[in-house]
């Protein structure tokens, strides 16, 4: 292993066609959006262009290409990842194809997606990786998923798959939520034993706890970052001490969405129109104060009691949220939308390596209403000026972190 | 705090005469209040009443992963065992008047005399029950305007002011309401939302007298529910309407919602 940073191409394939004034006429971007919004004759051709930026990564060089699954939304258009992911197999033939995730309890049999993704791990030749999640609250309202017990279904659901691909099958699986007579998926994967496995989570202990125990890869999905980043590294480094396991960079994943430009003045002139659309529209009902918040809270209860109180005993409900955002100095605290020129990007993504010792770092850029050819030039200049600098001091700071990784003969999942 | 074969079940019991079970409901004791409220003491004025908390709600455990309004029904059994109570009135409101039926169509040799509150329990199409998981979700972090809409007569209700306040509350109010809703969960988020499909065909099982008192603009659950528990249950006469009340009827009206159910208990009543 390099142990250079590995740096991906997250898109989340925004709905780019809403109307000027839609933050202040309607209420949310999210499950009750009116879809009479959604127009055919201008999104022709729309998946298209998303799938081909994302080929284009691929060509460029990134390691690879980031997708996940939504609902009944304008900020992310792909209910079925799955559908892009072999699209992607197709089109491209070197990166990794990131599916972060399949949100399990969302779907009836979790052998469905056992077998969907051995067949991507076929039709990439062994480039997936298996995302699972349990999806965040506006999937509970889509789906009509109960949060409470939606935890325990998922985790039953992820052991589920793993056993599939690993244990030879036909087998019976006697779970409380998915008691299945018969597992013997076909195909099985194309990489033994099976594809790496990554989870997100925003920092639950219960969460991370899992993760450890299963020796899986923790993908932080805040999209804020600063010293609770750094906080939630430490906290998993930790716990996977405790399961007798060690942290390395390349057990965790963080996102962040980045633009490069010339200059920082131009990038922030060429980045505004989709920053804002992004943040203003795309993020109101998620990561926005302004209307009704549905990604966590007391309606969401999925979260076990005790947790909930050390939320409630530290979290201010009237903090601003990344989409409300007035201005670039506000974004700026964030860290979570870094724009500018070739050097200023470099400089805070190797900040935040340096801090969360991430060894994944899954950048949108792609974001809102960005036109296709502003996205890939942003793409390109990130992929020649500022990935060769992120990849070869990341190398270096990660052997001086990790010395251990010098001597590990095996890449680590 | 009862221990029911090692779970831990938190109840108040006040009063004295025939036992009274008292299934609580969202906006109402255990849901949102730690101790009785003006309602429950007028009962308490003439009945034994028992108001036992919901698993996980007011420090009672939950059932464990992924219960149902089954295990609800078996757990609240084997607290009238364990009570030594063969025979009893049986009052609930919300979630719990849902309860109380599943409970009375399958021990209707138990249930003395029924009363159901703008209870929920019961599929009536063209009617859905108000989203309570969504509308708990505060607007702009804090505004819980559009949650007190649904459960009371109006937004600026001082009952619903009181219980579910604008603003981060106080921490043990926070987590009172929230284990409330992760009972919710368990029970009635998933389709069927607070209602089992099977129960109207069963409501004739549940021959007892009995009472369907609703809030005059119930939003949470429309009054056909209420209609609907009046056609199937043979003991019951006419819908009882609690005049000016929403769907929190005994907070927002303690005193005509309590004599509405007295004068039943008392066979002055329907």
């Amino acid at each position: 292993m390099d142990n250079q940073v590995k740096l991906y191409c997250w898109h989340f394939m925004s709905y780019p066609y809403l109307p000027a004034d839609f933050d202040t006429t309607y209420e949310t971007g999210w499950v009750t959006v009116p879809n009479r919004l959604w127009d055919s004759e201008k999104s022709r051709g729309l998946y298209q262009e998303y799938i081909d930026q994302l080929a284009y990564a691929d060509e460029i060089g990134f390691d690879g290409m980031v997708l996940n699954e939504h609902h009944q939304n304008i900020y992310g258009l792909m209910p079925s990842p799955n559908l892009i992911a072999a699209a992607l197999a197709q089109k491209t033939t070197r990166g990794k194809i990131v599916i972060l995730g399949n949100l399990l309890p969302l779907h009836l049999n979790p052998l469905r997606m056992a077998e969907e993704y051995a067949m991507l791990d076929n039709m990439s030749d062994g480039r997936l990786i298996a995302g699972f999640a349990p999806g965040s609250g506006p999937e509970t309202f889509n789906y009509d998923v109960p949060a409470a017990p939606s935890r325990e279904q998922f985790w039953e659901a992820v052991d589920l798959i793993r056993r599939a691909w690993t244990q030879d099958g036909p087998f019976a699986w006697e779970g409380r939520h998915y008691p299945l007579r018969y597992v013997n998926p076909w195909p099985r994967p194309t990489q033994r034993p099976h594809p790496p496995i990554w989870i997100p989570s925003s920092r639950s202990t219960e969460t991370l706890v899992n993760i450890a125990k299963r020796g899986y890869c923790y993908f932080l999905s805040s999209r804020s970052h600063g010293s609770e980043t750094a906080k939630s590294q430490a906290q998993f480094a930790r716990i996977l001490a405790d399961h007798g396991d060690r942290f390395d960079p390349f057990r965790m994943g963080i996102l962040l969405s980045a633009y490069v430009a010339e200059t920082d003045a131009q990038a922030r002139a060429e980045a505004r129109e989709g920053v804002w659309y992004f943040l203003k529209n795309c993020l109101k009902g998620h990561l926005r104060r302004e209307g009704r918040q549905l990604t966590a809270g007391p309606g969401i209860p999925y979260i076990a009691p005790s947790e909930f109180r050390n939320y409630l005993k530290f979290a201010d409900p009237t903090t601003p949220l990344l989409g409300d955002a007035e201005d670039w100095s506000d974004l700026e605290r964030s860290q979570s939308i870094i724009v500018g020129s070739p050097e200023t990007v470099y400089r805070r993504i190797f900040d935040l390596i340096e801090h969360a010792k991430a060894g994944h770092l899954l950048i949108q850029f792609h974001m809102g209403n960005m036109a296709d050819a502003l996205t890939r030039k942003s793409m390109r200049l990130f992929a020649e000026q500022v990935a060769p600098r992120l990849k070869a001091d990341s190398a270096r700071l990660f052997a001086r972190q990790f010395p251990e990784l010098e001597r590990t003969p095996e890449p680590a999942q | 705090m009862l221990d029911l074969r090692g779970r831990k079940l938190a109840v108040i019991e006040r009063g004295r005469g025939d036992a009274l079970i008292y299934l609580h409901g969202f906006a109402d004791v255990h849901g949102v209040a730690a101790d009785l409220q003006p309602f429950h003491d007028r009962l308490a004025g003439v009945a034994r009443v028992i108001a036992p908390a919901h698993p996980g709600c007011a420090g009672s455990d939950e059932l464990g992963d992924g219960y149902g309004i089954d295990d609800v029904v078996f757990h609240y059994l084997e607290l009238f065992d364990a009570l030594g109570l063969e025979h009893f009135d049986l009052v609930g409101h919300c979630v719990g008047g849902w309860i109380a039926a599943e409970l009375a169509v399958r021990h209707p040799q138990r249930v003395r005399r029924l009363a159901l509150i703008g209870a929920s329990g019961l599929f009536v199409p063209g009617e859905p029950i108000g989203d309570v998981f969504l509308h708990a979700q505060p607007e702009r972090g804090v505004e819980l305007t559009t949650l007190r809409r649904l459960l009371f007569a109006d937004a600026d209700a001082p009952a619903g002011l009181r219980f579910f306040p604008d603003g981060r509350g106080d921490l043990e109010e926070e987590m009172r309401r929230y284990q409330m809703l992760r009972f919710g969960s368990f029970v009635g988020f998933k389709p069927p939302y607070f209602y089992n499909r099977a129960l109207t065909a069963r409501l004739y099982r549940a021959a007892m007298p009995a009472l369907v008192l609703w809030g005059e603009h119930d939003r949470m659950i429309a009054r056909a529910h209420g209609e609907a528990y009046v056609t199937g249950l043979p003991g019951a006469r006419a819908l009882t309407l609690v005049k000016g009340a929403g769907h929190a009827a005994p907070l927002e009206e303690p005193e005509a919602a309590a004599q509405a159910v007295i004068d039943f208990l008392e066979g002055r009543g329907s």
